[in-house]
């Protein structure tokens, strides 16, 4: 077999290479590197860092296999040998690239028959707290922030070479298991009584009534200012105490707020904290209006408010951030909107509130406060809360454990000699008014066989929490379990809480346990359901895997659409973008407020929530994978349409919008969201930019630089552009190569600032013009300048060039099959846990040419992938 | 025989006994006045609030009020709503119920012993919202200082008056008191 890697410049090492290695067409293939390669890749010149003279051709060593991939790649592309140097022709360059790529192959099925593809892997957090969920039908339940975070690999945490486990994991697995079992097992004949509370936002032990007497807000009736309490004007109102013991925050009275939520005001209503972790209906009533000095007008627009809810923690005397956003709701001009939702709330969690669209505005210590005051304000009427919610009693998450045995209340001196089951205290922190029910005794399941009982519990839940059948022998190992635990004197429900603590902390069920080959149903039923939920199967999917039917094609499909259709699909979407175009990290910097004080917590969750609804989009739709990079539409609400420049689209919701001619958006890359995860909160770059094009779109993850070569620092002062400064830069020819490749898709990026914003001149603190304010709220100062024009253009490999993000976006789009494989190698590294190997090209490519043949829609991709050999083996 | 000789002698201590307990009842159930200062009546129409309290109140009536000095005349069974307290405890029990009903916004104490003819009537003229809330801010800090017998407190007319004990206190103690928690006295204003 022919080896054409072999290459030494030492005339030695290069013959004893020919004796040993090759084979009669070796010579061609050292041929063609000693003609086309060596002369910029020996140990002198090395260029990109390849000394091919001293590259060992030992391809079991993954470092070398990787290089020669690389040689192969760049080969093949057409990249190299570069433009300025003669080019092989065909005839030279098939036999070469063909051998190598024998080469290659051999080694990478040697490596992979001794080995199972994807390696042994838990569960993410993600995954465990969605199958938690799932499991016990708690579908709220918080378990990700107890367990430790998880690496990344590949570019995903689903990859099994991050998902190492240590004492850590383990002893949070038993804690989260714990906190699990204590939420599901019923504890009470009934169910909690159901309270329905009407709070004001001017609570009591909320920062609101502290604002009011400040001339942050006002008390409305009748849409008019409450006479009970005056505006706050040159004085402000006196003892917030005296206020409340006088009742002037209980008398119905709307709360209409001009101040946002900022690092001293939080707005909550904290007179409910959740006692009963359970879904709870949150009725609300919003309006907004313009206030002119103590007259209520229309208002500008539709305003848009912010609910979220907020982990009490310490002493429940809040301060904290959201645990995360309910929504955005709009509140129209004059006309009171009723929201109503159904959430989940856990232990000690409250609803937090905050005027989203509103700019940051303080008449707290300003003279005349509200009464000199003219500008927006957003109006709750009320918040009802009413909860918990429970369509029946025992919970399921109970029935799961215990199916329809009876409860009754646990009497000792019946039971001699039996432990009663734990319970523990209910503890409320903060100013809830709501209350505990009172306590009857101590209830717990009864069984008048235990042992068969067990036995049959168990037969039902082992093979729903392992997702798998379950043997006899297996399911003997729990019921010994609970018998030990029963002889030792615990009642039925403990010794059962021991077995199913001890499931849930098992392997069976931290782990994806597949065959080592083909995957049989049961693993293809769970890579499906992790794909496309993130989470365990359901019944149906499982139904499908025990009657064997589930690797029909048909059946495959069918089920891709079901999986798609279900709302539990959003958890794909949220965690394959979270990593993907890197979601999750859109708040890892905060923009300068000097430089971008348009910035606010709406726009960015606006951002995050374009994101995923256009790549929802692209596959309800099914449309082609030129919309990775350019599309004629968006996926905007109010907040992002004025920071795009886009006019007539007015409320929170996001929506389908068509884009106006030349309009510099569409596709991923315009994206506020990816333009602020590329940037640093300050300044931009195109070397950042441009590497995240090149890896997460084209599929052509760049080298890392040099060591010893500092960052290039741009110039926030506005006296140089990040371009003359990358001039530099790439003069040095080390630097060149690489960046001849990564910075072009950076350079028209260049046109978006930070978050997003479109821009011909770069914002600048130090030297520059001044600057037109646009679409950014009157009520936001302005400091910056405008500093140098951006210069959007560039060339990309191979002589394209382009004046703006238009012609890169139509220069990308004009290659939808490379666009289409990258897309491909990112679905398939995040749904089966592995890299895309060498060996898997085959299988790729044809993926691509089925899904090129019929219209090369990413819907198309997701089937192709999940019927293919990719998807399907371990 | 003894059996029937008993039966009859238990019918007549019957009758005494009930007969008894009615008389000790009109005895027991004996309403007295008890006359005190009330803590809240900083505006005459505070009267209406607390006589929406009383009113909600089955064992005890407001009889009289006399809000130039803050007083009040209430009518109780002390025995039956009160059993077992003395009479200082009664003024203290009595506060505690009114408190708890008025969110702290009324209260109950002891008849001043100062001579009324001793007390001095002095008028501070403030500036800020016309907000009863905020006129009971203002009464709550001065009707708390130790002289004072009696106050009332309207931002709507822009004048806090007090009837103080001279000899424990004085209008600037007062001021001093009201500026210190932001209520803007108007010759401070004027000086501005």
């Amino acid at each position: 077999m022919i080896n054409p890697m072999r290459f030494s410049q030492s005339k030695s090492l290069w013959v004893l290479g020919v004796l040993l290695l090759l084979s009669q067409n070796s010579f061609t293939a050292e041929q063609f590197l000693e003609k086309h390669c060596v002369s910029c890749h020996d140990g002198a010149a090395k260029k990109g860092g390849l000394d091919l003279s001293s590259l060992k051709v030992n391809l079991e060593n993954p470092d070398n296999f990787a290089k020669w991939v690389k040689v192969h790649d760049r080969i093949q592309s057409g990249e190299m040998p570069p433009n300025n140097k003669s080019k092989p022709s065909e005839i030279e360059k098939s036999p070469y690239l063909k051998s190598l790529k024998e080469s290659l192959l051999k080694a990478d099925q040697a490596r992979i028959a001794g080995n199972v593809r994807t390696g042994i892997r838990r569960l993410t957090r993600a995954e465990y707290e969605n199958t938690v969920r799932d499991l016990f039908d708690m579908p709220g339940i918080a378990l990700q922030g107890l367990l430790p975070a998880d690496g990344s690999a590949h570019g995903f945490d689903k990859n099994s070479d991050a998902l190492d486990i240590s004492h850590v994991n383990l002893a949070k697995y038993v804690e989260a298991a714990n906190l699990a079992l204590d939420l599901a097992i019923a504890t009470r004949p009934n169910p909690p009584i159901v309270q329905k509370r009407r709070i004001s936002l001017a609570n009591s032990g909320g920062f609101v009534a502290h604002i009011l007497l400040n001339g942050d807000g006002v008390l409305l009736k009748d849409k008019k200012p409450d006479p009970n309490f005056p505006p706050a004007a040159d004085q402000s109102h006196l003892d917030e105490g005296a206020h409340e013991r006088m009742g002037v925050f209980r008398t119905g009275s709307s709360v209409g707020l001009f101040r946002h939520e900022d690092e001293s005001v939080s707005p909550y209503f904290i007179e409910h904290v959740t006692i009963y972790p359970g879904l709870y209906r949150v009725r609300t009533s919003l309006w907004s209006f313009q206030w002119d000095k103590g007259q209520v007008l229309p208002s500008r627009g539709t305003e848009a408010a912010r609910l979220s809810v907020v982990q009490l923690t310490g002493d429940g005397r809040g301060g904290q951030h959201p645990s995360y956003v309910l929504g955005y709701y709009n509140a129209p001009s004059l006309e009171p909107k009723e929201h109503e939702l159904i959430t989940w709330l856990n232990h000690n969690e409250i609803i937090g509130f905050n005027t989203a669209s509103l700019a940051p505005v303080a008449n707290y210590n300003r003279k005349g406060r509200a009464m000199a005051f003219t500008g927006p304000g957003i109006t709750v009427d009320w918040l009802d809360i009413e909860g918990p919610l429970h369509q029946v009693w025992p919970p399921k998450s109970h029935q799961v454990l215990f199916d329809n045995l009876p409860m009754a209340e646990f009497k000792q001196a019946e039971q001699q000699g039996v432990k009663p089951p734990q319970r523990k205290q209910i503890r409320q922190l903060g100013a809830g008014k709501n209350r505990p029910d009172p306590v009857t005794g101590i209830w717990t399941v009864q069984s008048e066989n235990p042992l068969k009982d067990a036995d049959r519990l168990l037969a039902s839940f082992l093979p729903r929490a392992f997702r798998r059948p379950v043997s006899n022998e297996v399911r003997k190992e729990y019921v010994d379990r609970v018998n030990d635990r029963l002889k030792a004197g615990d009642c039925f429900e403990t010794a059962m809480r021991w077995a199913y603590r001890a499931a849930l902390c098992s392997p069976d069920f931290l782990y994806h346990v597949e065959p080592d080959q083909k995957l049989d149903d049961h693993s293809l039923a769970n890579r499906l359901s992790y794909f496309f939920w993130n989470s365990m199967p359901d019944e149906h999917l499982r139904g499908l895997a025990n009657s064997g039917k589930l690797k029909s094609k048909e059946i495959i499909s069918a089920e891709v659409e079901r999986l798609l259709k279900d709302p539990r699909s959003q958890r794909f979407i949220e965690d394959f973008l979270g990593q993907w175009l890197k979601l999750r990290q859109i708040a890892a910097n905060d923009p300068d407020r000097g430089l971008y004080p348009e910035a606010n917590p709406y726009l960015q969750d606006s951002m995050v929530a374009e994101t995923r609804a256009y790549f929802r989009e692209l596959i309800e739709k099914n449309l082609d994978a030129s919309h990775l990079v350019k599309s004629d539409f968006v996926m905007i609400n109010e907040k992002l349409a004025k920071h795009y420049g886009i006019s007539g689209i007015s409320g929170a919701e996001i929506r389908k919008v068509p884009l106006p001619r030349d309009c510099p958006r569409g596709g991923f890359l315009t994206q506020a969201a990816i333009l602020k995860v590329t940037a640093n909160g300050t300044t931009t770059s195109p070397v950042p930019r441009g590497a995240f094009v090149l890896e997460r779109f084209l599929g052509e993850k760049p080298d890392p630089p040099p060591p010893n070569i500092p960052a290039v620092e741009p110039d926030v002062q506005g006296a140089t552009t990040i371009r003359e400064q990358l001039a530099k830069h790439r003069a040095d020819p080390s630097c060149a190569s690489c960046h001849a490749k990564i910075d072009p898709p950076g350079f028209a990026l260049e046109a978006f600032d930070v978050i997003g914003g479109f821009r011909t001149r770069y914002r600048s603190l130090g030297e520059g013009d001044k600057a037109e304010r646009g679409s950014i709220d009157p009520f936001i100062g302005i400091r910056f300048k405008l500093g140098p024009t951006v210069d959007p253009s560039g060339v990309m490999p191979g002589e394209k060039q382009f004046k703006d993000i238009i012609e890169l976006q139509k220069i990308l789009a004009s290659r939808p099959e490379r666009l289409l494989k990258n897309m491909l190698e990112q679905l398939a590294s995040y749904s089966t846990g592995r890299p895309v190997a060498f060996s898997d090209r085959e299988n790729i490519d044809n993926i691509i040419e089925k899904t090129m043949r019929n219209g090369a829609g990413l819907r198309t991709l997701l089937r192709e992938l999940v019927q293919s050999e990719l998807f399907q083996t371990h | 025989m003894i059996i029937k000789n008993l039966l009859v002698h238990a019918k007549t201590i019957a009758a005494y006994s009930f007969i008894f307990l009615i008389f000790s009842g009109f005895v027991l159930a004996a309403e007295t006045k008890t006359k005190v200062r009330i803590f809240g009546l900083f505006l005459p129409d505070r009267e209406n609030d607390l006589r929406k309290i009383i009113d909600e109140w089955a064992d005890i009536k407001l009889e009289s009020i006399d809000f130039k000095h803050g007083e009040g005349v209430f009518v109780f069974d002390a025995d039956k709503i009160f059993p077992k307290a003395n009479a200082g405890q009664i003024i203290t029990n009595l506060d505690n119920k009114l408190r708890s009903a008025s969110n702290g916004t009324f209260g109950i104490r002891p008849l001043s012993t100062v001579d009324k003819e001793k007390l001095v009537r002095i008028e501070i003229e403030v500036q800020g919202l016309d907000c009863r809330a905020c006129s009971f801010a203002a009464y709550n800090i001065i009707a708390n200082i130790d002289g004072v017998e009696q106050a009332t407190s309207s931002f709507k007319d822009g004048l806090i008056t007090a009837l103080i004990d001279p000899g424990k206190t004085q209008k600037s103690v007062l001021e001093e008191a009201l500026k210190k928690r932001n209520v803007t006295l108007k010759q401070d204003q004027i000086k501005k």
